[in-house]
């Protein structure tokens, strides 16, 4: 590959919310040295507040906090929290970043996050906490949340006495017994050299105070979304209970205000994530009081993501009431803090309802310090202060090297921030690619000296963990104890097992006393685990031969009020330990040989994006397209709302696709097998008759969809009838055909089953091309709920200033009828209570856009899952938005739903981003814990083939189940599941649990 | 396959009573299959029994054996010292396994630990259904291939009767009415009309009720 010595191996990332951190992690996985700059104190973004996520219900913090652990994991991400980013000098391959850190008051270096200084504050609880939205308290020493990274106290300058008035008995810093609090750090800067800059700083939630026509602020009762989620959450200030401030009663009828901040004079957009954001509220909050009323004011519901309408479908079966009104303001009932809402019902009359608690589901602002930060990097912004990017080129910023990720963009949900965090990852090893490696961690170890077999010679240390454990556990007892179980041949106590000094402790241990087996009984292996065996490797040992005891979380922590019995707890979890230590085996990974190319199958805008995405770092791609030329559906497109060509920019995509010598274009090829696993897949494809063989390292899934032509509305039966890209193509080729148009009906939603995400966009594009064509047409459109998310809302305020009549026809379908050959379209008016027939030259049709009919077989050859639809269907909806949960495959474009061309886009980097973790190396690591069958007791039951999340096992051609190490992850569910116990997994075993479990039962005994 | 299931554990419990050494014996074929008396279920009942003697403070020994095929007198012969050594034997096998091995060990307590159900497949994880009756003389060539003698509730040869019900049989809403989907299956390979014809009455006298049913093939005895 390419080297060129000027480009730096290493990006910055700026935001650590789930965008940026997925930026970083891609980024990092890939070969390149990541700094994650953050502003807050701690990393998680805003998605660290909510409680649980839509469309699924996945827990949240569940879900992110494996990815927070993954970041401060990283040996090559470099985490520089509350820190801003001042400047950025240079260019694209070699820029100089000046990064300027706040003072935090707190050593993070030395401070293990154990709370002390936080319990002594003497503001503790008396500030509002922005984790609980203004809900709870903190102190001005404080931890974000329990889960927060770094794990690290931070004194704020603005509450803290000693640093505002100078005046406290800095009972923090007598608290802190590791002298980690230094009330004399001052902000400082240091300049860092990066190849590419991800900005991903995310948006502010609007503040709604600014609405005051709802009071938010001076009616108790009235809440923000945000709010509503702390307050459903476990962790929130009331530990889950939804109540009223006002009383801390529970509310019986509660209402959600959707639109607040958005779609209004002042933002001409939509938030993109309300109405499915409220809609969940109601739905959890239903759960959580049973019998609870709950109401949603909306002018649309816009459920235009995968899942989002059967979403939004369940929600009104649970009996949430939608009303189609934005009300126009609040009035509270002095005597019990209820409100009143006014609003006009569907049948035009005014109402009045009270309410008991009132939610309002604020949008998405562009954030200011963002702003301040545009400035810093000198990237441009759009008209809604959010950043300028552009429709065909959805990642980059004004600056050449600067890319954008997550709402800073434009207001998007999770799934899409994750996306374009792994898409700018893609833009930014364009760049940095070519350095790849150079400035990462690599680590060499000295060779392992146990063999397995050996008698174990056990170490066993006890934390302190400064007063965290020893101040509820007598450690030196439990040290004693240790000291007296089988092949123990060394335990001792430590201060601190995961400071500094004592990894030198540790080591020295291990070579005086040749200690093979290392169990240290501290913390939670989850954090710390990896350090543990990091020291170990250092000296030789295995890393499986470390074990853990967590005698914090699950003794003193738990325990603190019975010190006696914590003891004897922490002597008996010490006791599990070390009978399974006894039976630890030292175990090996090996290598195997990567195909360092990949195979794109499709030749759309997906496949070309993901094609040159990989080829641009130096990847080889067979880009595989059923049809005899490229450009799929968009060969069809003209012209877009924003004022586009896409003919222009495909054209300059095929040429860049044909003209790079790493792309072999495939035409009128199709993929019939696929056997192998990730980095080793081997596909048969079949072209012009005859069949090939490839070899890739991974599968890019880019094989679109299609404009459905179902029976509907005379379609097909009268030449007036047209779908929406039919009428793009014909206005193409004959713009003079329009100009005799008088009137234009546009029915949407026809053969409704999901949301299409497009049609409502496209539409509203199409009524303005004829508005431009035939200026005095009389143009109609036909619409369920108008879902013109994010900035599409400005045209559709557009279409409705230049006098395009929206009529909703919800449950009473429209009917189309021929009279004396003139064709019309006879709809249902709510406003007027009356049927219109509205006469139309031009009858245009949003049909869905569906699956492909070849979905299903090229699934089953690639081993991955299809939704009901027919669509592609990911590993997981929020944070594995193109992966398939079969390692090395990935999906992007209209293959996994409909969306527009920059989602596709920037899915299409994303898919790239994740599929080059793999082809950067040009060897995987496979072993260690996996899944091994014992062929002769396997009866082929296929009980393991149907229970693997993955894919993995196989019954082979000798009629057994077989597991292969490199595709294996290792997860154990085989293993429970097999009926003939034929499969163990290693690290895991029978013998090393049982162990355990006989030693807990044995003392009782 | 045979689809089996185990017995409650108070009825095992009770055929064992008295006993103090008892012998599991699973088998490592269809009741493996489906989770009744393979060498997992063999050890969960090993231990449901260990632990429900601890709390009762009866003293039993528990020994946990599975073979490859309980109904085969070599793969049960591999026993013989287990069986000899126990006070009782209770097979996880189909019924055919704890006759094996009455006549391998004529001296032993076999007693069963499953209770035989059916002839099925799996419908999904945890759910197997019953799709063959064993009656000796299939009809599946006439029936659209869907057994109606195993799934229709009165194994009627020309349904369906009057009492299907929107696809569902009288019996239970959640039986399938197996004349509906014999229907439902030929209508889509246009062969409805097959359905026109009367399928006589059944030769049911090979379906097992003149006594034991034996294949006897004279080509293959030695």
């Amino acid at each position: 590959m390419l080297r060129d010595n000027r480009v730096v191996g290493a990006a910055m990332v700026v935001g650590g919310g789930i965008a940026g951190m997925q930026a970083a992690l891609d980024l990092a996985a890939s070969g390149i040295k990541v700094y994650l700059v953050e502003s807050a104190p701690a990393i998680g973004g805003k998605m660290v507040q909510f409680d649980k996520t839509f469309p699924t219900n996945d827990c949240a913090t569940c879900i992110i906090s494996p990815k927070l652990v993954e970041v401060a994991r990283n040996p090559n991400i470099t985490l520089l929290a509350y820190s801003d980013v001042v400047g950025v000098k240079g260019e694209a391959g070699n820029f100089q970043a000046r990064i300027r850190h706040k003072a935090r008051y707190v050593d993070v270096d030395r401070c293990t996050g154990c709370g002390s200084c936080v319990e002594a504050c003497v503001l503790r609880n008396r500030i509002p906490s922005e984790m609980n939205a203004g809900l709870g308290k903190r102190g001005a020493a404080y931890i974000p949340f329990p889960q927060a990274v770094p794990l690290a106290a931070t004194i704020d300058p603005q509450r803290c006495l000693l640093l505002t008035a100078g005046r406290c008995n800095k009972a923090c810093a007598k608290a802190c017994t590791l002298n980690a609090i230094d009330f004399d750090q001052r902000e400082w800067e240091e300049d860092i050299s990066v190849g590419a800059i991800v900005v991903a700083p995310g948006f502010e939630p609007f503040d709604a105070r600014l609405a005051e026509e709802y009071g938010f602020g001076r009616f108790p009762n009235v809440i923000t979304s945000i709010q509503l989620e702390r307050l459903l959450s476990a962790s929130g200030p009331t530990k889950g209970k939804v109540v009223r401030q006002s009383d801390g009663q529970e509310p019986k009828r509660m209402a959600i205000i959707q639109c607040v901040g958005s779609r209004d004079r002042h933002h001409n957009y939509c938030s993109s994530v309300c109405c499915m954001f409220g809609t969940k509220g109601a739905m959890l909050a239903k759960e959580h009081i049973p019998g609870l009323e709950c109401s949603i004011f909306m002018m649309d519901v816009r459920a235009h993501g995968k899942g989002y309408d059967a979403y939004y479908q369940r929600a009104k079966a649970q009996g949430v009431r939608y009303i189609r009104c934005r009300p126009s303001g609040l009035k509270e009932v002095p005597a019990n803090n209820n409100l009143i809402v006014k609003y006009q019902a569907e049948d035009g009359t005014i109402r009045e309802e009270e309410f008991d608690l009132v939610v309002l589901a604020i949008g998405m602002a562009p954030s200011w310090s963002a702003r301040t930060l545009a400035g810093a990097l000198n990237i441009g912004l759009n008209e809604h202060h959010f950043c300028a990017t552009t429709k065909f080129a959805p990642l980059e910023t004004t600056r050449p090297g600067i890319f954008a990720a997550g709402p800073f963009v434009e207001p998007m949900d999770i799934a899409e921030s994750v996306t374009r965090g792994s898409a700018a990852a893609a833009k930014c090893l364009e760049i940095v690619g070519k350095a790849r490696d150079t400035l990462v961690a690599s680590r060499s170890y000295p060779i392992e000296f146990c063999q397995d077999g050996e008698v174990p010679r056990i170490g066993v240390f006890v934390c302190h963990c400064g007063t965290n454990i020893a101040g509820v556990v007598d450690v030196k007892r439990v040290a004693q104890y240790a000291s007296t179980l089988p092949n123990v041949v060394y335990a001792d106590t430590t201060l601190y097992a995961c400071a500094q000094d004592t990894q030198e402790i540790l080591k020295a241990a291990v070579q005086e006393y040749k200690l093979n087996r290392l169990v240290v009984s501290a913390c939670t292996p989850r954090t710390h685990l990896p350090l543990f065996q990091e020291t170990g490797k250092e000296v030789g040992l295995n890393p499986y031969l470390v074990e853990m005891a967590n005698i914090r979380d699950q003794c003193s922590w738990v325990h603190s009020n019975d010190p006696e019995a914590a003891t004897e707890k922490a002597k008996t979890l010490v006791r599990m330990a070390v009978a399974r230590a006894n039976h630890l085996h030292p175990l090996h990974t090996h290598i195997v040989p990567v195909t360092q190319n990949a195979l794109v199958i499709g030749g759309g805008i997906a496949g070309m994006n993901a094609a040159t995405a990989l080829a641009a770092q130096g990847f080889g791609v067979y880009l595989v397209e059923q049809e005899d030329r490229l450009g799929g559906n968009f060969r069809q497109l003209h012209y877009t709302v924003e004022g586009y060509d896409p003919q222009v920019y495909l054209l300059d995509l095929i040429e860049q696709v044909q003209s790079n010598p790493r792309i072999q274009v495939l035409m009128g090829a199709k993929v019939l097998t696929t056997t192998g696993f990730v980095g080793n897949f081997r596909s048969t494809i079949q072209r012009n008759g005859k069949l090939e063989v490839l070899e890739h390292g991974a599968t890019i899934v880019a094989v679109g969809g299609k404009e459905a032509h179902e029976d509907a509305y005379l379609l097909g039966q009268d030449p007036r009838v047209m779908t929406s890209l039919d009428f793009q193509v014909k206005v193409a080729a004959d713009p003079e055909s329009m100009a005799g148009v008088k009137n234009a009906v546009f029915i949407q939603c026809v053969n409704y089953r999901y949301c299409s995400r497009i049609c409502c966009t496209t539409a509203i594009q199409n009524a303005m091309k004829i508005r431009e064509l035939a200026p005095d047409a009389n143009i109609y459109m036909l619409v369920k709920d108008v879902r013109t998310f994010g900035f599409r809302e400005q045209y559709y305020t557009k279409a409705r200033e230049a006098g395009i009549i929206f009529l909703r026809y919800e449950e009473r379908e429209p009917q189309v009828e021929i009279e004396d050959g003139q064709l019309a379209v006879k709809a249902w008016d709510a406003i007027l209570g009356e049927e219109l027939r509205l006469p139309a030259d031009l009858l245009v049709l949003a049909e869905a856009v569906r699956p492909l009919e070849g979905n299903a077989a090229l699934a089953a050859a690639l081993k991955v899952p299809l939704t009901e639809d027919g669509f592609f269907l990911e590993a997981h909806t929020k944070l594995r938005p193109v992966d398939f949960s079969a390692e090395g495959v990935f999906v992007c474009g209209l293959a996994h739903y409909p969306k527009f061309a920059e989602e596709t886009i920037a899915q299409a980097y994303a898919a790239a981003a994740r599929a080059t973790i793999f082809l950067s190396k040009p060897y995987l690591e496979v072993g260690g814990i996996v899944s091994t069958v014992e062929g002769a007791k396997c009866t082929a039951c296929l009980t393991c083939v149907r229970a693997c999340p993955y894919q993995v096992p196989r019954i082979n051609e000798g009629q057994v189940a077989e597991i292969n190490p490199a595709a294996c992850h290792g997860c154990g569910i085989c293993v429970s599941a097999c009926p003939a116990k034929a499969i163990h997994i290693s690290h895991y075993d029978d013998d090393q649990l049982m162990a355990k479990s006989k030693v807990l039962i044995g003392e009782q005994a | 396959m045979i689809v089996a299931e185990q017995k409650p554990l108070a009825e095992i419990r009770q055929m064992i009573k008295g006993h103090r050494k008892v012998l599991l014996v699973g088998c490592g074929s269809c009741v493996t299959v489906c989770f009744a008396g393979g060498a997992k279920e063999v050890g969960i009942l090993a231990s449901s029994l260990r632990l429900a003697a601890q709390i009762d403070g009866d003293d039993l020994e528990v020994t946990e054996e599975t073979v490859l095929r309980q109904c085969e007198p070599e793969f049960v012969e591999t026993l013989r010292r287990k069986v000899e050594d126990a006070d009782i034997v209770v097979s996880l096998a189909c019924g055919v396994g704890p006759q094996t091995m009455v006549e391998a060990f004529p001296n032993a307590r076999i007693v069963p630990g499953l209770n035989t159900k059916f002839f099925g497949r799996v419908l999904g994880p945890g759910v197997w259904t019953e799709t063959c009756a064993g009656c000796g003389n299939c009809i599946l060539h006439l029936t659209g291939g869907i057994c109606p003698v195993a799934r229709c509730s009165k194994s009627l040869l020309n349904g369906p009767c009057g009492g299907s019900v929107g696809g569902k049989c009288e019996v239970s809403p959640d039986i399938k009415c197996v004349w509906q989907e014999i229907y439902d299956h030929l209508a889509v390979q246009g062969k409805a009309e097959n359905l026109a014809e009367i399928i006589e009455e059944k030769d049911w006298s090979t379906a097992g009720h003149g006594g034991p049913r034996t294949i006897t093939r004279k080509d293959l005895q030695i």
